[in-house]
């Protein structure tokens, strides 16, 4: 083994460890509608959003209480877990 | 009757249960073992070939289903904490004929937490412990598994009953107590079995888990005898006689969890007789304050509480006496954990933090139901605004982590697999500890303000309690999201976690993802790039009973 005192590496390293691609997905999906919601926003000012506007105002009275938010979390936990118990229990 | 005596039937029952446990029941011993066996399996019919009956099943059904209620336990315990700020939060659920409110909310996630998820862990817990223990297997595994799903059933009746006491005119608490009590009956009979073909001599932890199921039978007959259920104390003791239940079990639980979690030997077997015969002779501090419950589950009229002076004061002394038990078991689970030196022998095992939490916390959350349940006793009632929070903390802090700790401990020897993530059981029980301690801290501060200002007599609305109680509340969600994550945790890992049986490799490091090298490299060079450690397990030769020699340099 040498050690000339250079502080050069001098190898090629590669790192296998990338994020999965259902995360860049996500990732790329949340920039995507942020970018578009702010874009519709300044171009069409004080407008509702199509569909979405309409559909919302069915939800009144449910979320009506901040506390609906964090059972839609708790659901989205409960469900992961079905779906958790599914997929192990049928794949191969 | 007075408590004393009430206790005193239930030593003198315990006494001589714990003989004929050990002696037998003389010629009879034979025949009762085989008509038991045909009681638990033949006798059940078609129902029994449902159930699966390889070795560890029925373990690994009621831990898994123990783990699954934790779930709905913190997510109904939440809407509770959230409502009593904010009462007309789920007053769309109207609409279904549901008008849920704090009180009954609490009531129904506490039942849940306690017969639910910790019921149903220790219970799984001890059907690995006692045969373990005993050098034996446990005597039916089908029947234990088929009788986890008839426990599942009597807790969803437990939280019917709890927001809805009766439906077209019948009581539906006293079905949830009949569906408990003949599972709890086919367990401890299927228990009682498996410690009858014991090949060796059972350490303390088997028996503290097999006492306190019986104690839970054991204690309602001694107050009938002694007609103590119809009176207010006679109701409280049964509610107190619980915790003592649920308090031996644990205790066994955690002992095992720690040392077998650890690799460490049990530090004092003194001490575990302590916490064994203390916690019988003593009134445990566990549970709900009132003594309603206790007539909710018996179906009979609740009494007013009207203790009389001997009764405060035998009360008093056997409540004081408990810290005893409960200082052994928590110094006897800390000094396991420790081993021979100061740290903790695998921080990180799944289960470890949970038991070294619930033995931290098991001594403070107890003194300060002394500080209530005496308040109570005595008819002082000063400290009745924190009665609720603190039995919260009393089963979020200590029961829930203790028993999902020893859960976690042995679940890869049962399930033959180890949980799928190390990683994810480290940031569950961190969510669910911190949620759990900060949430009910935080709620417990608002009761203290409401007390204050009550005894003030201010008329005005506390808008200070209130704000402390949202953020409370919202603390308290990390318990929800840290149960969802135990939970897959568990379930990804019974399909697809790592096979218990095989050992660790002979060496390895911290070095998690692998490397492609394009040419030769060096260590510190390597080390220098990533996060990598020099942290080599040392794994020991097998034990031998050679005699030593040098060692060959």
């Amino acid at each position: 083994m040498s050690d000339d005192g250079s502080t050069l590496i001098g190898e090629f390293l590669q790192g296998e460890g990338e994020p999965p691609s259902s995360w860049v997905m996500l990732v790329m999906g949340f920039v995507s509608t942020m970018v578009f919601l702010v874009l519709y926003g300044i171009l069409f000012p004080n407008s509702e959003l199509p569909v979405i506007s309409s559909v919302l105002p069915i939800f009144d009275g449910v979320f009506d209480s901040g506390i609906w938010f964090f059972i839609l979390g708790a659901m989205i936990g409960v469900f992961a877990i079905l779906g958790t118990m599914l997929t192990e229990a049928t794949s191969e | 009757m007075g408590i004393i005596t009430s206790m005193a039937a239930f030593w003198f029952a315990i006494l001589v249960v714990f003989i004929l446990v050990n002696r037998g029941i003389w010629v009879f011993t034979d025949v009762s073992k085989s008509m038991s066996m045909f009681m638990l399996e033949k006798a059940l019919g078609p129902p029994i070939d449902f159930v699966d009956g390889k070795s560890g099943s029925a373990a690994t059904t009621w831990i898994i289903q123990g783990a699954l209620w934790v779930i709905p336990a913190s997510i109904i315990t939440f809407c509770g904490l959230w409502l009593s700020h904010d009462p007309e939060a789920l007053h769309s659920l109207s609409s279904w004929g549901l008008n849920p409110a704090s009180s009954s909310l609490i009531t129904s996630g506490f039942l849940v937490a306690v017969y639910g998820s910790v019921g149903m862990l220790l219970i799984g817990s001890s059907m690995h412990i006692v045969p373990e223990l005993g050098g034996t297997t446990l005597a039916t595994e089908k029947n234990a598994t088929l009788m986890s799903f008839v426990w599942t059933l009597s807790v969803l009746v437990m939280f019917i009953a709890a927001n809805k006491p009766e439906i077209l005119g019948i009581r539906i608490m006293p079905i949830a107590t009949i569906l408990t009590s003949l599972a709890l009956i086919a367990v401890i009979v299927n228990m009682l079995l498996t410690a009858a073909s014991r090949t060796k001599k059972m350490p303390l932890p088997a028996w503290m888990l097999i006492i306190g199921m019986i104690s839970a039978p054991v204690s309602i007959v001694a107050l009938a005898i002694t007609c103590s259920l119809g009176s207010g104390t006679g109701q409280w003791l049964a509610t107190r006689m619980g915790g003592t239940t649920f308090f031996l079990m644990m205790s066994g639980a955690i002992l095992y969890g720690a040392s077998r979690g650890s690799g460490n030997p049990l530090w004092s077997r003194s001490l575990a007789a302590v916490t064994m015969v203390g916690a019988i002779f003593t009134i445990n501090p566990s549970g709900l304050i009132e003594g309603e419950i206790a007539s909710d589950f018996l179906g009979i009229s609740s009494a007013t509480f009207e203790p009389s002076r001997n009764d405060i004061v035998a009360g008093s002394f056997l409540l004081a006496l408990s810290l005893i038990p409960i200082i052994a078991l928590s110094a006897n689970v800390l000094a396991t954990m420790r081993g021979d030196d100061v740290f903790i022998e695998n921080p990180d095992s799944p289960g470890m933090p949970e038991i070294n939490l619930a033995a931290f916390m098991a001594v403070p959350i107890a003194i300060g139901g002394l500080f209530v349940l005496t308040d109570h006793l005595t008819g002082t009632n000063e400290l009745t605004g924190i009665r609720t929070s603190l039995v919260l903390m009393g089963v979020w802090v200590v029961f829930v982590p203790a028993s999902l700790g020893s859960a976690l401990s042995i679940f890869p020897e049962v399930s033959g697999r180890n949980v799928i993530s190390v990683n994810r059981s480290r940031w569950a029980f961190w969510l669910m500890a911190g949620g759990a301690f900060s949430g009910l801290a935080f709620t417990m501060m608002a009761d203290f303000s409401d007390t204050a200002l009550l005894e003030a007599a201010v008329e005005e609305g506390n808008q200070t309690s209130n704000r402390i109680r949202v953020l409370g509340s919202v603390l308290f969600y990390g318990t929800v999201i840290g149960s969802i994550f135990h939970a897959l945790n568990m379930i990804s890992g019974s399909f697809r976690g790592t096979l218990a049986r095989e050992g660790p490799g002979p060496s390895s490091t911290s070095i998690s993802s692998p490397y492609k090298l394009t040419k030769e490299t060096t260590v510190r060079k390597i080390l220098a790039q990533r996060e990598g450690k020099l942290d080599t397990v040392v794994i020991p030769e097998s034990t031998t009973d050679l005699p030593g020699s040098a060692t060959e340099l």
